[in-house]
C-alpha cells in the first residue's frame, strides 16, 4: 500500500509538473482522455483490488466460530481489568493468555468509551457502556506486548497502559491451574 | 413523475438519490435482520434488495431514447446517474459474501 | 426614476442608496460586502487562536514526560483546537467568501436575504465568543471535538464545559444554516439575466452543492447537540446505556454531520481552484460536464462515509464493508477533478504566479492525504490506525491541502479584488516554503509515529519507545510553519499599504467579480449584463466600464430602493424584481435576543429560557414590517426593454424557495430524530422488560384530526385570497385547529410517563414535543398571513404569506402524523431479543 502510494503521488506531482515544462506528447492529450485516463481507468481497478483484498482479508480476522478460549477486559476509568475465561480476576493491569493460538478478548466498560489495542497483536476495538464487542488476537510468541487506551477518555487517558503476557501452551496450563 | 424527471436538476441527482436510498435500507436491514435474527433469510432479502436497487439505475444510466428532450444539462446528469449505478453495483456488492452479524 | 448623464452621476444615487454610513451605524450593516469581510475577517482571527493553541499542543509532545501542561489544560487545548479551527475557521471562512464573493459572480447587488447575512454574522460572533470567554475562564470543553458521550455526559463531564461546546456550537450553526439557506436560493434564483445553470461558472456550481450539502448535512448535529443539551440539562436519557439509551447514537448523529462536514469544507476550496487554474491556465477549465457530476457523485457519497469513523466499535464487517467501498468510491470524482485540473493546465499555456504557487502546494499535500484516506478506508488498516496519530496526520493533510492551501490560493488570487490593490510579491515566496516545509515536516512524521502505536489525545508518553526525535521534530516543524502563516499575514497588511493600484482585471479572468470596480461599490454593479456565453470565458474588463455606464439591466436608481434582478432558474430568463430590505439593527436585536437564550441555558437559568425564545420569535416577527406592498403594480421596467412584475407578485419567488429549503433542513432534523428512535429500538440495550410510554389514543386521534384539517385550511385559504370572508375565516380556523393540536399533544406527552426514567420515555416525549413546537409555528404563521391581510398586504396576485401558511402548516399535519407513528411504535413493540 505503501509503495503504491508512493508511485501514485510521484505520477500525480509529475503529471503536475510536465503540465509546465509542455513536452509535445502532453500537449496532444485531449481532455476527455484526461478525464476518462486519470479519473476513471486509473482508480478504479486499484480501488476495486485494493477494497477487495481489504474485505476478504477483514473477513479472516473476524471472530467467527468459537474460539477454544474466551477472555474479559473490562476498562474503567483509568485502567484495565482482565479476566480469565473461567472469570477468575488477574492481578495488575496484565492480560495472560497462551500464545500460538487464537484466543478472544470480550471487551466492554464500565463508564465512558474506552478502547482496547495492542499495537503488535492487532487492531483496535471499542469498549462501549452496555455492548460487550469480541476481539480475536493472536501471538505468534511467547513474550510481553503493550497495550493501552486508544479513545480518549478523559484525564487519566494518557496512562491507561496494560500489559498482555502471552505464555507458551504449558506454561498458560500451569498458570491456570494455579488460579484454582 | 415523468415531467418532473424531465426537470434537468432532478435528473442531475436522480441516480444518487436512489443510491442514497438504497444504501440508508440495506443498511437499515442488516441492522434489524441481525437484532431480530432473520438467520437464513437474512442474506436473500439483502441480495434481493440490491437487484431491486439497480433497476431503476440501470434505466437512468441508458442513454435518451430518441424523440426524448434533450436538455443542457443532460450529459452531467447522465454521467452522474451512471456514476450512481457503477457505485450502486460496487458498494453494494458485499451483500453477497461479508459476514452479516459478526 | 431618474436616469444620471454620467457613471459618476450614477455611483452616486446608487451608492446614496446601499452604503453603509459610518460610526455606529455599521452595525446595521446588512451589506454582503461588508459581511463577506466581516465573516473573513473573524474567521482569520480563530484561526491565529486555533494556531496559538496548536503550538500549545506541539510544546507539550515535543519532548517525552513532558510537564509544560497538565492532561486538564492539554484536554481543554487540543478539544478547543479542533473546535474552532473547523467551527470557527473553516466553516465560516468559506462561508465569507461565498458571501462576498457569489452576488459578484453572478451578477446581483447582493443575496437574496440581506438582514438574515447579519443575523447569521451576529450569531457567529456571539456563538464563538462563547468558546473563546470560557475558554480564558479556564472552563474550556474538554471531551475532545466530537465530544463523545458519556465522557462529555453529566457523570463525566459534570462541569459547564461540555454545555459551552453544545450551546456556544448550536448558537455558531445558526449562521451555517442560514448561509447555507440564503447560498442555496441566491444561486438558484438571482442570476444576470442569461445565466442559464449551464453557463454558471463552476464555483457556483461548487456552492450550490456545499450549500445543499449543508442542508442535509448539519440538522444531525444540532439533533445531536439539543438532545445531548436535554440528556446533561433536564437527564433525558438518550445517551445513558444504563436507562435504553446508546452512546453510539451519539457517533452516528456527529458523524452523520462530520464526514460530509469534510467535503462540505473541501468543495469551495476546490471551487477556488476551479476557478483560478483556468485564468493561469489561459485556457477555459476542462470537463465542465465531467466536474458537475463528479461533484454531484462527491456529495452523495460522502453521505456514505460516516461509518468509517467508527469501524471499531464493533460493528458487524456487511455494514462496514458498505462503507469502506463507499469510502474508497470517492476517490473516484476526487481523481476526476485532480485530472480535470491537470489536464487543464497541461492543454492550455500556463503561466507561474504566486497563486499558482499554493496551487501546486494544494497538488502535493491534498495528493498525500488523499491516498492515506483510500488507506484508512480499508478496515483492516483502519483498525490498526485509527485513534493513532495516523489519523492526525491524514486528517491534517485533507483539511490543510484541501483547504488552507486553496485559500492561500484564493488570497492571493482575490485579496487585490477587497483591497483595490496588488500584491508585492516579496514576502509571498518564502511565506509558501515555510509553510510547505514546515507543514510536511510536522504532519508527515506523524503517520509514522502513529504506525508506531502512539495514540493521539495524549499529553505524555514515555520516552523509551523511539517517539522522541520524531515528535521533536513534528514540533519544530510546527513553529516554522507558525512563522510562514506569519508571514503571509504581514504579506496581506503590507498589501492593503503599499499595493499598487489597479484598474480592473490584473489577472486576465474570465468571471464578472472582476468586472466591479475594486475595491467594489456598495451596489456591486451601477447595472446588470446580460450573459451570452458561459460565464466564465467573460472579458470583465471590457464589460466593467459598459456597466458601470449604466447599459445594463437596471441601470438607475428608483423610489429609493434596493433593486436587483431574480431570474428563472434553469434557462437565467429574467424573471423577477427584486426589492431588498434596507440596513438595519433588527439583526443585532434578534441576535442579541438569541444570545440571551442561549446564556439563559448556559447559566441554568431555565425560567428565562423561554423569555429569550419568544423575544427572539417576536423581533423576527417584526423582520418583515418593512416588506411587501399593498398595491399590484404589474411588470415594471428593467431597462434593456424588458419589464417584469415585482417579487412580491411571482408566485415562486426567493421567501417561498428559502422557506421550502428550510423546510428541507427541518425535516432532515426531524428524521434524524425518529432515525434517532428507531435506532434506540433496535440496537440500544436495557429496553428488556421495560414498559413502553403511554399514548392516549383519543388524544394521538384527535390531535392528528386538528392538525390536519389546519393544514387543509390553509390550503382553502390559498385558494382564492380575492374572497376576503373566506380568507380570513379559514385563517382563523387554522389558527384555532393548531392551537387545540398543541393542548391534545401536551396532554399526551404529560401522559407518556417520566421521561427521565427511559430513553424510551424521552424518545417520545421529544417527538411529540417536537410536534407541538411546529403545530405551535404553524399557528404563528397563520395568524402572521392574517395580519397581513389585514394590513393590505395580500392579495390575488401578492400570496407569500398565504403560500408560506401552507407550507408550514402541512409540514406541521406531516410531523403530526409521523411522531405520532413513533410514538405508537415505541409504545406497542417489544425489546429487540
Amino acid at each position: 500500500m505503501f509503495y503504491g502510494s508512493a508511485l501514485l503521488f510521484a505520477l500525480v506531482i509529475a503529471l503536475f509538473a510536465l503540465a509546465y515544462l509542455r513536452p509535445a506528447w502532453v500537449t496532444r492529450i485531449t481532455p476527455a482522455q484526461w478525464i476518462l485516463g486519470g479519473g476513471l481507468i486509473l482508480p478504479i481497478p486499484i480501488l476495486i483490488l485494493l477494497t477487495g483484498t481489504a474485505l476478504v482479508l477483514g473477513e479472516q480476522l473476524l471472530p467467527k466460530g468459537d474460539a477454544p478460549l474466551r477472555f474479559g477486559a473490562h476498562a474503567e476509568r483509568w485502567q484495565w481489568n482482565f479476566t480469565y475465561p473461567d472469570g477468575e480476576e488477574m492481578a495488575g493491569e496484565v492480560l495472560h493468555i497462551p500464545a500460538g493460538q487464537p484466543v478472544d478478548v470480550a471487551v466492554t466498560s464500565a463508564d465512558v468509551i474506552h478502547s482496547f489495542w495492542v499495537p503488535r497483536l492487532g487492531g483496535k476495538i471499542d469498549a462501549i457502556p452496555g455492548h460487550e464487542n469480541l476481539i480475536r488476537l493472536e501471538a505468534d510468541e511467547p513474550g510481553i506486548y503493550w497495550g493501552q487506551c486508544a479513545e480518549y477518555c478523559g484525564p487519566g487517558h494518557d496512562g491507561m497502559w496494560f500489559r498482555i503476557e502471552a505464555h507458551a501452551v504449558e506454561d498458560f496450563a500451569a498458570l491456570m491451574e494455579e488460579q484454582q | 413523475m415523468k415531467t418532473m424527471i424531465g426537470t434537468p436538476l432532478v435528473r442531475l441527482i436522480a441516480g444518487f438519490v436512489i443510491w442514497a436510498v438504497g444504501f440508508v435500507v440495506l443498511y437499515a436491514v442488516q441492522a434489524l435482520g441481525c437484532a431480530y435474527g432473520w438467520g437464513d433469510w437474512h442474506r436473500p432479502v439483502l441480495i434481493g434488495l440490491y437487484l431491486l436497487a439497480l433497476i431503476p439505475l440501470i434505466w437512468l444510466a441508458m442513454p435518451a431514447r430518441a424523440g426524448a428532450e434533450d436538455g443542457p444539462l443532460h450529459m452531467a446528469a447522465l454521467w452522474a446517474n451512471r456514476a450512481a449505478l457503477v457505485a450502486a453495483i460496487l458498494v453494494f456488492l458485499p451483500t453477497t459474501f461479508a459476514s452479516l452479524c459478526i | 426614476m431618474s436616469r444620471p448623464s454620467s457613471p459618476l452621476g450614477l455611483h452616486k444615487q446608487l451608492d446614496a442608496i446601499w452604503r453603509t454610513p459610518p460610526g455606529l451605524a455599521r452595525l446595521s450593516s446588512v451589506n454582503h460586502t461588508i459581511l463577506g469581510k466581516r465573516f473573513m475577517a473573524l474567521a482569520l482571527l480563530f484561526f491565529a487562536i486555533g494556531g496559538l493553541l496548536s503550538m500549545l499542543i506541539r510544546a507539550q509532545l515535543a519532548t517525552p514526560n513532558s510537564a509544560f501542561i497538565g492532561p486538564e489544560l492539554y484536554n481543554q487545548i487540543f478539544t478547543m483546537h479542533g473546535t474552532v479551527m473547523m467551527f470557527l475557521f473553516a466553516i465560516p471562512m468559506f462561508e465569507g467568501f461565498a458571501i462576498y464573493m457569489l452576488p459578484k459572480l453572478l451578477g446581483a447587488r447582493d443575496l437574496a436575504f440581506p438582514r438574515l447575512t447579519a443575523y447569521g454574522f451576529w450569531c457567529y460572533l456571539f456563538g464563538g465568543s462563547i468558546l473563546i470567554v470560557a475558554m480564558l475562564a479556564g472552563v474550556a470543553p474538554d471531551g475532545g471535538w466530537f465530544m463523545y458521550t458519556p465522557l462529555s455526559s453529566k457523570p463525566y463531564t459534570p462541569g459547564i464545559n461540555a454545555d459551552v461546546w453544545l450551546l456556544g456550537i448550536t448558537f455558531v450553526e445558526i449562521s451555517a444554516v442560514t448561509a447555507a439557506v440564503e447560498i442555496f436560493v441566491t444561486i438558484l434564483k438571482m442570476r444576470a439575466p442569461g445565466m442559464a445553470l449551464t453557463r454558471m461558472p463552476l464555483f457556483a456550481w461548487y456552492m450550490l452543492v456545499t450549500a445543499g450539502m449543508m442542508i442535509i448535512g448539519f440538522p444531525p448535529l444540532i439533533l445531536g447537540s439539543i438532545l445531548l443539551e436535554m440528556e446533561r440539562a433536564f437527564d433525558l436519557p438518550f445517551f445513558d446505556p444504563t436507562r435504553g439509551g446508546d452512546p453510539l447514537l451519539w457517533q452516528h448523529l456527529f458523524w452523520l454531520f462530520g464526514h460530509p462536514e469534510v467535503y462540505i469544507i473541501f468543495l469551495p476550496g476546490a471551487g477556488a481552484l476551479t476557478t483560478i487554474i483556468p485564468v493561469f491556465a489561459q485556457r477555459p477549465i476542462l470537463g465542465y460536464r465531467a466536474i458537475i457530476a463528479a461533484i454531484v457523485a462527491m456529495a452523495f457519497l460522502s453521505f456514505g462515509l460516516w461509518v468509517h469513523h467508527m469501524f471499531t466499535v464493533g460493528i458487524p464487517h456487511l455494514a462496514l464493508a458498505f462503507f469502506s467501498a463507499a469510502s474508497a468510491l470517492v476517490a473516484i470524482p476526487t481523481a476526476v477533478q485532480i485530472f480535470a485540473w491537470i489536464g487543464t493546465l497541461a492543454s492550455g499555456r500556463p503561466r507561474w504566479d504566486i497563486p499558482m504557487l499554493y496551487v501546486a502546494g494544494f497538488f502535493v499535500v491534498f495528493v498525500i492525504g488523499g491516498l492515506t484516506g483510500v488507506m484508512l478506508a480499508m478496515v483492516p488498516f483502519n483498525t490498526q490506525a485509527h485513534d493513532s496519530h495516523f489519523v492526525v496526520a491524514h486528517l491534517h493533510y485533507v483539511l490543510v491541502g484541501g483547504f488552507v492551501f486553496p485559500m492561500l490560493a484564493a488570497i492571493y488570487y482575490w485579496l487585490p479584488h477587497i483591497s483595490g490593490r496588488q500584491s508585492l510579491y516579496r514576502l509571498s515566496v518564502p511565506a509558501f516554503w515555510l509553510i510547505l516545509i514546515g507543514f510536511n515536516l510536522t504532519f508527515f512524521l506523524m503517520h509514522l509515529t502513529g504506525l508506531m502505536g502512539m495514540p493521539r489525545r495524549i499529553s505524555t508518553y514515555p520516552s523509551n519507545w523511539g517517539w522522541d526525535w520524531l515528535n521533536l521534530l513534528s514540533s519544530v516543524g510546527g513553529f516554522i510553519l507558525t512563522m510562514g502563516f506569519a508571514l503571509v499575514l504581514a504579506d496581506m497588511v503590507l498589501q492593503f499599504r503599499f499595493g499598487a493600484r489597479f484598474r480592473r482585471d490584473p489577472w486576465r479572468a474570465g468571471t464578472l467579480e472582476w468586472a466591479t470596480a475594486t475595491p467594489p461599490p456598495s451596489y456591486n454593479f451601477a447595472s446588470i449584463p446580460h450573459i451570452e456565453t458561459r460565464a466564465d470565458q467573460l472579458l470583465p474588463a471590457h464589460i466593467g466600464p459598459t456597466l458601470a455606464g449604466g447599459n445594463g439591466y437596471l441601470g438607475f436608481a428608483r423610489n429609493g430602493v434596493q433593486e436587483t434582478l431574480a431570474v428563472d432558474m434553469m434557462s437565467g430568463a429574467a424573471e423577477q424584481l427584486i426589492v431588498l430590505p434596507r440596513r438595519s439593527f433588527l439583526p443585532l436585536w434578534t441576535a442579541l435576543a438569541t444570545a440571551s437564550f442561549f446564556l439563559a441555558l448556559l447559566f441554568k437559568l431555565y425560567w428565562l429560557a423561554p423569555f429569550g425564545a419568544l423575544a427572539t420569535l417576536v423581533l423576527f416577527l417584526f423582520w418583515p414590517l418593512s416588506l411587501g406592498a399593498r398595491t399590484d403594480r404589474g411588470p415594471l421596467d428593467i431597462g434593456r426593454g424588458l419589464a417584469v412584475p415585482p417579487d412580491v407578485e411571482a408566485p415562486d419567488n426567493v421567501t417561498v424557495l428559502a422557506n421550502r429549503t428550510a423546510l428541507v433542513m427541518n425535516g432532515t432534523l426531524f428524521a434524524s430524530l425518529l432515525f434517532g428512535g428507531l435506532f434506540l429500538l433496535v440496537v440500544a440495550p436495557n429496553w428488556q422488560g421495560t414498559s413502553g410510554p403511554i399514548l392516549p389514543l383519543w388524544a394521538g386521534a384527535l390531535a392528528l384530526v386538528t392538525s390536519l384539517s389546519a393544514a387543509g385550511l390553509t390550503v382553502v385559504a390559498g385558494r382564492n385570497p380575492g374572497a376576503t370572508m373566506r380568507l380570513r375565516v379559514s385563517l382563523l380556523a387554522t389558527l384555532l385547529m393548531q392551537i387545540l393540536a398543541m393542548a391534545l399533544l401536551t396532554l399526551a406527552m404529560s401522559a407518556l410517563g417520566d421521561p427521565t426514567g427511559h430513553a424510551r420515555q424521552a424518545v417520545a416525549f421529544v417527538t411529540l414535543g417536537y410536534a407541538v413546537l411546529h403545530c405551535g409555528l404553524g399557528a404563528v404563521i397563520a395568524a402572521h398571513a392574517l395580519w397581513r391581510h389585514a394590513q393590505g398586504y395580500v392579495s390575488a396576485r401578492r400570496r407569500t404569506e398565504l403560500a408560506l401558511a401552507r407550507l408550514w402548516n402541512g409540514y406541521a399535519g406531516g410531523v403530526v402524523i409521523l411522531a405520532l407513528g413513533l410514538v405508537a411504535l415505541l409504545s406497542m413493540s417489544g425489546s429487540a431479543p
